[in-house]
Order: C-alpha cells, then structure tokens, then sequence
C-alpha cells in the first residue's frame, strides 16, 4: 500500500466530512457484494466474497473428534485465517501473522458467543454425536487473497456464506459400548444435514475518520482512521461480539452511537448478504 | 521520580496501616470498593483494620448451568452485583526492573515488570517513535488444574492494544519499552488487572503516558450483570464485556464484548465500567502518590 500524500490525506478526510468518498460513496453506503458458493468442492462448505477490491475464500471441514472434557456436550470450533503473500507483499513470511490472528480471534468472539453458548452463531450443541465421546470439530478457515479494506466484514460474510452452503453427513451411532469404549460410528455418504444458519451474524466495521464514522472502509480510507469498532450485529438486533481496534481513545458516547449506527446499517446488509447468499445457492444448485 | 533501586529484600504483601511508614521503600494500599453504582460516591476505607479480603473456599461440586433467568445468581464470595473486589496495589515489586507493579484483586494475582526505554536489538530501521513490546504469561500454578486455562496466547496482543494508545511513543525514539506481566494466580477478570497493573508499572518506571489507563470487566449472567467476575462466573457467563478507559480524559481505549447484548445492557454495563474505571483510577493515583512521599522521606 502506497503511503498517501499530504494533499491525498486532506482528499479523503474532507471527502468523508462531506459525505462523498473518493469513489462516489455516501458514508454508510456498502461496496458492491459479490457471493459465490461452492468454490472448495473438497469442503463440506465453502464461500467466496468480493467488496470491491477485498476478496476472500472461506472454507468449513468438519472432521470426527472428541468433546473436551471441560465442555463435554458441545462440538468444537476452530477459526483460522490466513493473510496469503498475494494480497500485500508484508503478508509473506511471518508478516500477517499478527492481522491473521487479531481477525481469527475477532470472529471466533462473534461466532461463538460468551461461556455458556449464548449469543452463539452455531449451536455448538448441534455438533455432538454421542456425549463424551464423539463430536464434529468445525475446522473453519478463512484466505485472504485480495487486501483492500474492511477484511474483517469480508471475512464475517464469507463465513456465514460458507456456513449456509455447509452440509455435514449424517451420523449413525451404531454400536452401544461400554462408557470406556468408543462407540463405532456409521457416517452415511447419502444423507446430509444443512447447517442453521439463521442466527450467524454479520460483521459491521465502523471506521471514525476525523469526526466522521463510515463503513466498509478501502485500504486508503483505512490508512487515515484513528479508530475503527467492529460490531457484530444477529438477526434480532442483539450485538454479539464488539472490538475496537485502533490506539487513540474515544468517547463514550461516540462508542454507544456507533452501536445503533450499525444496527442500523446490519438491517439492509444482512438482507443484502441473504439475497446474495441464495442467489449463488441457486447458481450452484442449476451447474 | 522513583526508580527500582531497593535493597531491602522482599517480604511478602502485608496489610499496614499505611498513613505513615517506616519502611521508606514499600507502599501498601489497601482500599474496599463499595457499591459502585453510578449514583454513589466513593468511600475509601483507608487503613481499615479488617482484612481486604477472606478468600472463601468455594465448593468443589460443578455449578448447576443456571438456564433460568429468574434464578438469582449469588456470588461466589459474597458481593453485590456491582461491587468489585478489594484491590491491592503496590509499586517496586521487582528491584531489578525500570519499574515494576504487583497487583491482587481478590484471588488474581498479578506482577508487571518494565525494563526501558533500552536498545531496540530486532529493529534495524531507524523510527521516530519508540517500540513496545508486551508479554503476558501464566505461571503453570496460576489455574487450578495444571496447565488448563493459560492458553490465552492473546492476551499479549491485548496488553499491547490497550497500552499502544496511551504511551507517548515519540518521547523515546530508537528505543524498546518491554513489558512483562506474569499472572501468579488467575481468579477471573485476569486482562483487566493485567492492564491495570502495567499502566501503574509503566508509571513507576517514569514513561510518559496520557494518562493512567484502568480496566475493568462485567459478566452478564441471565439479565444480570457483575462487576469484576470471578472464574466461576466468567465459566458460565452469558456475555463479557471488557473496557479500557483514560479515567481523567473520559475516553475509552478498548472494548471488547463477546456474547449476546441487547443494546440497554451495554448502555447500563458502559455505565458501571467508566464509574468503576474512575475511581480505581483515583486508587491508583493514591498508590503513586504514596511511593513518590515514600521514597521523598
């Protein structure tokens, strides 16, 4: 990412206050979404998520596994991304190690909810098999490919994309064993169960530019923010997961408007990420 | 200014009537945070006789998963909803660090230790502005069962977050501010007394910051929501929320909630946070101030 100018940094900041970005956008006004299913055949699940300039992939494996034994009726979940080399050359090596697991921890807090499962995107009571002994462990990777802003709504979509196109094959317990003994499994290769994806959240990314809060920000935009918050909004209107990232400090009331700013702004997105979602399901189902 | 050039071997904490020392070299406070809610004024119990805190030796049966939400929740140890546990706080713990805190808030107990502004080894290029480097690590006795519950690799991360924002980075140029905290024993809000505590280490060792930065955590359980959980209540809490806050500059430096939140229960949560942040704010500026007359005498 080229550094920006004097003259390019007053552009975009007075662009912003004026609520007309440099590519003609008002300030809570998304880039053009583009969903596509079915990417990973290989995958139970898979997404791919274009705004814009941003483009990722997200993939859902689902593999026979034990519950821990602090949690020993819920599946397990694990989120991992991975900023690829191809979207910014710091990315190679260790470089996007630390982005990487900032946004792997911020969705693993909107998807899996507090201590108890409340507010969870996926019931993780849905994944068990047998208790104690078998469960399904969501391996849930995302890729970044193409960087330019706003990786964390990207990657919020393309999960909950990802999640919709999730078929997980059907399990018959089919031995009863002693408790101390693994119970033999009969996973079936014709019947699947799609997963439930009605209450995954989408991500919003409030971005305050100068005195200005706008959303779904590009790489430039990004560069001159002094702090950006990332609501993670449910259907119902419940937030369920917050992180702000970003040094300078910020008023609390500035953190409560943003909140309604983007239930506000969740309504027209989650029904613009439905639309698209079945859309690239009903493409996916006709090829 | 102090600095952590102390002699007297180290003993362990003690609860003193603090007012006037003998011993020039250690400050103690020792102060119960009643009823924080936003309604009530401070009433620092300094010196108090009584003891910060009996920990109370909590059952060893599972806790029922409390799915009713008229059930009431008692604490464990027996506090209001929106009381936060004694906190003891004390600078110049570690004689050999530019300056060092250790703080106990209830059983979480933590030690931060700040070595700088020294020579950036790692960094090869030349930047205005100084480097921060953060650790935060579980001693293998800090969770009750061995091993489980110190997979919080980011924390440090977290710590880093929190701190970036406050420290005047370009007082010390070409150099590294390091940053160690070791929880001793992790009794739930373990992030929050981890920042607390740096913020009052970085003082000790005279880096120039904003302003002191306190953190501070509620759990809500059904519609209830605690100040400060302990990890029985973090175990099954239904939603956590996390706040940083400048307490003198009304400004909030981090947040992080996980769980589901309904927007009156973060306006209320927000609430309790910047209340309880400002006063253990002001307890952390007593403690400087009592370290700063200390080591005057």
């Amino acid at each position: 990412m080229v550094g920006l100018s004097i003259g390019e940094q007053h552009f975009v900041k007075g662009g912003i206050a004026q609520d007309l970005r440099t590519d003609g956008r008002k300030r809570l006004t998304y880039r053009p979404i583009y969903v596509e299913t079915g990417v990973i055949p290989q995958a139970n699940g898979s997404a791919r998520v274009k705004i814009g300039g941003t483009d990722v992939i997200a993939s859902v494996k689902a593999e026979i596994g034990r519950p821990s034994s602090l949690q020993p009726d819920k599946g397990k979940v694990a989120v991992f991304i991975d900023c690829s080399p191809t979207a910014e050359p710091t990315f190679g090596g260790r470089g996007g190690e630390e982005l990487s697991s900032e946004l792997a921890l911020a969705l693993q807090r909107c998807l899996l909810g507090g201590k108890s499962g409340a507010g969870a995107g996926i019931n993780l009571s849905s994944l068990l098999i047998k208790e104690g002994k078998v469960c399904w462990d969501l391996y849930i990777d995302g890729l970044v490919i193409s960087s330019d802003g706003n990786l964390l709504d990207a990657l919020g979509a393309a999960i909950k994309a990802a999640l919709t196109n999730t078929a997980i094959p059907k399990v018959n317990v089919s031995a009863e064993v002693a408790d101390d003994e693994q119970p033999e499994i009969d996973i079936s290769d014709e019947e699947y169960l799609q997963f439930d994806t009605s209450s995954v959240p989408v991500i919003v990314t409030l971005t305050k530019v100068g005195t200005h809060y706008i959303v779904d920000a590009t790489a430039e935009e990004e560069s001159q923010m002094s702090s950006a918050v990332s609501i993670s909004v449910n259907r119902v209107g419940h937030i369920c997961g917050l992180t702000k990232r970003g040094g300078s400090g910020l008023d609390p009331s500035v953190i409560l408007d943003m909140i309604s700013v983007a239930k506000h702004v969740t309504e027209t997105l989650m029904s613009k990420l439905d639309s698209e979602i079945s859309a690239a399901e009903a493409c996916e189902d006709e090829s | 200014m102090f600095n952590g050039e102390f002699l007297l071997p180290r003993s362990p904490p003690r609860l003193l009537l603090f007012f006037r020392l003998s011993n020039p070299l250690r400050t103690q406070i020792l102060i119960f945070i009643k009823s924080l809610s936003a309604q009530n004024k401070m009433s620092a119990k300094p010196g108090a006789a009584t003891p910060t805190y009996s920990p109370k030796v909590v059952g060893r049966s599972r806790l029922p998963i409390f799915k009713d939400s008229d059930l009431d929740w008692s604490r464990p140890d027996g506090r209001g909803f929106p009381q936060c546990r004694p906190a003891l706080l004390q600078t110049g713990a570690v004689s050999s660090a530019s300056g060092s805190a250790y703080a106990e808030f209830g059983n979480t107990k933590v030690i931060v230790s700040v070595f700088g502004p020294r020579e950036s080894k790692k960094a090869m290029t030349y930047s205005d502005v100084g480097r921060l480097n953060c650790n935060v690590s579980y001693t293998t006795f800090a969770s009750p069962t061995l091993g489980q519950g110190t997979d919080h690799k980011e924390f440090s991360s977290m710590l880093h977050k929190a701190l970036e924002g406050v420290i005047m980075m370009e007082t010390f140029p070409k150099t590294t501010v390091d940053v160690f905290a070791l929880v001793l024993e992790s009794g739930g809000s373990d992030l929050s007394v981890v920042i607390s505590c740096a913020s009052l280490a970085l003082a000790d060792a005279g880096i120039m910051m904003y302003d002191l930065i306190t953190a501070v955590s509620v759990s809500c359980i059904g519609k209830n929501l605690m100040i400060d959980p302990v990890t029985e209540e973090e175990g099954c809490e239904d939603g956590s929320f996390m706040m940083t806050c400048m307490p003198s500059r009304y400004e909030v430096t981090q947040l992080t909630v996980t769980g589901e939140w309904t927007t009156p229960n973060i306006n209320e949560a927000m609430q309790l946070c910047l209340d309880a942040c400002s006063k253990l704010g002001e307890i952390m500026r007593d403690c400087l101030k009592q370290a700063a007359s200390a080591s005057d005498e």
